[in-house]
């Protein structure tokens, strides 16, 4: 009798083996990173230890880990958000500038008490983003111009207009290269974490809500499966698409709004760790669920934080985008292979 | 006169990097593959190079090191995308992050530091004695006239012109038909992926052999995204990518004149031009001509992995 091994592609794969291909794909990346760390004369299992030491072992590390977390979930569900309808957002980075920088025009300039200016700023961070991503927007709602590389040519204008801004007109003598500190700020709830980390959970929540119960949210998961179906199912399919995208710029706005008013408080260069390019990541992670963002945006924060407590090791922030990177290659892989399960056939 | 002539040398050097990058990807896109890792493998070119001639000063040898290391990073963004079939704009992206992430940590060993070797300008007899046209292109260095000249009428010729050609775009336009007529088509899109790497590293290299010559971090600074995008509005084809990469070079050089004459713009807003300057020509002309969409096509396949067993 004899029998032939052969891999079978399936059109779509099982759930566990899906998350045990991103699970192995994040430990594979990490055990390849700390090999390139030892060969550099460093040593991984001591870097480690001062990792987790310093992330959990005092509520100091677990602050900062708050920190991340909030621009984390909000640039994560920015891209997820987008894809549920199939559009790329590479460009919440930009509009995370951006809607720190909309904030800060409320916070620098419009007068009074901050139980009035916050929701301002809140309204601001949000249209901040939404205008970033309309051009891209009505590009390809219009003309079928792809939103990839749009959407990305756009953070390097905002990245330069908030640079200016802080270096030049809106440059606080005291401060160097940044504004002013902001007047109203969020107040924070335990250490110095603020009330934005509730905030980012609670729109991750409701915009999971919204997808998964709405009429809106399955109309918009319909056009983003197949697009031809929808528009004969009558579904208003370009509607739905620059809704989605204003949305996922909005949120990734609020981010950037969250971040000064909370964190930073004064608005300067580089005010973004990456967070909009890292927000891709821990979307990829969660399979572009709302809720699963909330989980690999932990993941990312904890991951991002240790490369942040070892620049103290020679480590910089870059090593960290590198090993996302590698992270991000690596996941990619693990999806396609997660299709393929091996069949016996008889003959 | 001498503004122009400073216009068009700086439009022809400054061209060359978004030229090489988007000619790498012209080569990638026209299989069928969307590569989105340009920008971190020109960072991993530029820096490869200034590592080399740290330790050998030779600008060839920095050069051919770039190209080296990114027909690497291309056989391993291949063997994912093309042999394993895995998405490739995650692909892409992640590749740009391995890059941008490596380049900066190695690079900060060479952070400021000048180039040790460049490419020095080669006077073309005759020919450089011509006015403004003679200084500006014909005593550049010998990359400028491969990048111009060599790469874009050869990769054209051999694209439209000859039988293998035919066959590397059958594969971007139908993997299937491609297969079905004999041709490997997972081996054709891994050369070609590969090729189209190494001449986006070689692109940083360019840049920081010729035109910055030195590294600092974020020295690509987005060019390789906007070599993406010239990629679409040069149509796929190898010359108008060229031609494109040197109107963008004429931005650029505009920016630095505006800067140098003091131009009552603030220099910020001037560097933003090539940004959005690319969102301006990728829109645009599909909006206004719907003729365009069609003559400018991308390749039928472009993005989709091929499954000899489903098709």
């Amino acid at each position: 009798m004899s029998a032939a091994w052969r891999f079978q592609r399936l059109p779509s794969a099982s759930p566990v083996i899906a998350f045990s291909a991103r699970a192995a794909a994040i430990l594979l990346a990490l055990v390849i990173a700390g090999g390139v760390l030892s060969l550099t004369g460093a040593s991984p299992l001591k870097l480690g230890q001062q990792v987790l030491g310093a992330s959990f072992g005092s509520s100091f590390g677990f602050e900062d880990l708050g920190l991340l977390f909030i621009p984390l979930i909000l640039t994560g569900l920015s891209v997820a958000v987008a894809q549920q309808i199939g559009a790329w957002n590479i460009g919440a980075e930009g509009q995370f500038y951006a809607g720190a920088f909309a904030a800060a025009v409320v916070g620098l300039f419009v007068p009074g008490p901050p139980m009035l200016i916050l929701p301002m700023m809140f309204v601001a961070g949000l249209l901040g983003g939404a205008v970033w991503i309309l051009v891209p927007t009505l590009a390809r709602a219009y003309a079928g111009v792809s939103e990839l590389i749009t959407t990305l040519l756009m953070n390097f204008v905002a990245i330069l207009l908030v640079y200016y801004v802080s270096t030049n007109a809106w440059r606080d003598r005291t401060a160097n290269s940044a504004t002013r500190r902001l007047s109203a700020e969020i107040p924070e709830f335990w250490g110095s974490v603020h009330w934005g980390l509730p905030v980012a959970i609670v729109v991750a929540l409701l915009i999971a809500a919204l997808l998964s119960f709405s009429r809106w949210g399955y109309e918009v998961r319909m056009v983003g499966s197949n697009p031809a179906a929808a528009h004969y199912a009558g579904m208003p399919v370009r509607r739905h698409l620059i809704t989605v995208m204003l949305l996922s710029g909005a949120i990734a706005g609020l981010a950037g709004m969250l971040e000064i008013a909370g964190t930073v408080h004064r608005l300067q260069g580089g005010i973004s760790n990456n967070y909009g390019y890292l927000g891709i990541m821990v979307a990829v992670l969660a399979r572009n669920s709302a809720i699963g963002v909330i989980f690999s945006a932990a993941l990312m924060a904890f991951i991002l934080n240790s490369g942040i407590i070892l620049q103290t090791q020679g480590l910089t922030t870059s090593a960290v985008l590198a090993i996302t990177g590698l992270i991000l290659f690596l996941t990619a892989i693990g999806d396609e292979l997660a299709h393929y399960r091996i069949a016996r056939d008889k003959a | 006169m001498d503004l122009l002539t400073g216009l068009f040398t700086t439009a022809f050097l400054a061209g060359g990097v978004l030229a090489l990058a988007a000619l790498g990807e012209v080569l990638a896109e026209r299989v069928g593959v969307v590569n989105l890792g340009v920008e971190g493998l020109m960072a991993m070119g530029a820096l490869t190079a200034i590592a080399t001639v740290a330790a050998f000063p030779s600008p060839t040898l920095g050069f051919l090191a770039a190209l080296g290391v990114g027909a690497l990073f291309g056989m391993l963004f291949a063997f994912a995308t093309v042999i394993l079939r895995a998405n490739q704009v995650l692909c892409g992206l992640a590749l740009t992050l391995m890059g941008n992430g490596l380049a900066s940590t190695i690079g900060r060993a060479y952070s400021g530091m000048p180039a040790r070797a460049v490419f020095a300008g080669i006077e073309v007899p005759f020919l450089s004695s011509l006015p403004i046209l003679g200084k500006a292109f014909f005593s550049q260095n010998i990359l400028v006239y491969l990048i111009y000249i060599i790469l874009p009428v050869g990769l054209s010729y051999l694209m439209f012109r000859t039988r293998h050609g035919l066959n590397l775009r059958a594969v971007g336009e139908n993997p299937a038909a491609a297969d079905a007529a004999g041709i490997s088509v997972n081996l054709v899109r891994f050369i070609y992926v590969t090729a189209g790497s190494a001449l986006a590293a070689g692109s940083g290299a360019y840049l920081t052999l010729t035109f910055v010559p030195s590294w600092s971090d974020g020295v690509v600074a987005g060019r390789g995204w906007i070599a993406v995008a010239l990629v679409i509005f040069a149509g796929y084809r190898p010359i108008p990518a060229v031609l494109s990469g040197l109107l963008f070079g004429f931005i650029t050089a505009l920016g630095f004149v505006g800067q140098a004459r003091g131009w009552p713009v603030a220099p910020a807003f001037l560097s933003m031009l090539p940004y959005l300057g690319t969102m301006a020509f990728i829109i645009v002309p599909v909006l206004a001509w719907q003729r365009m969409r069609r003559i400018m096509a991308a390749p039928a396949a472009i993005g989709l992995p091929y499954y000899r067993d489903v098709r």
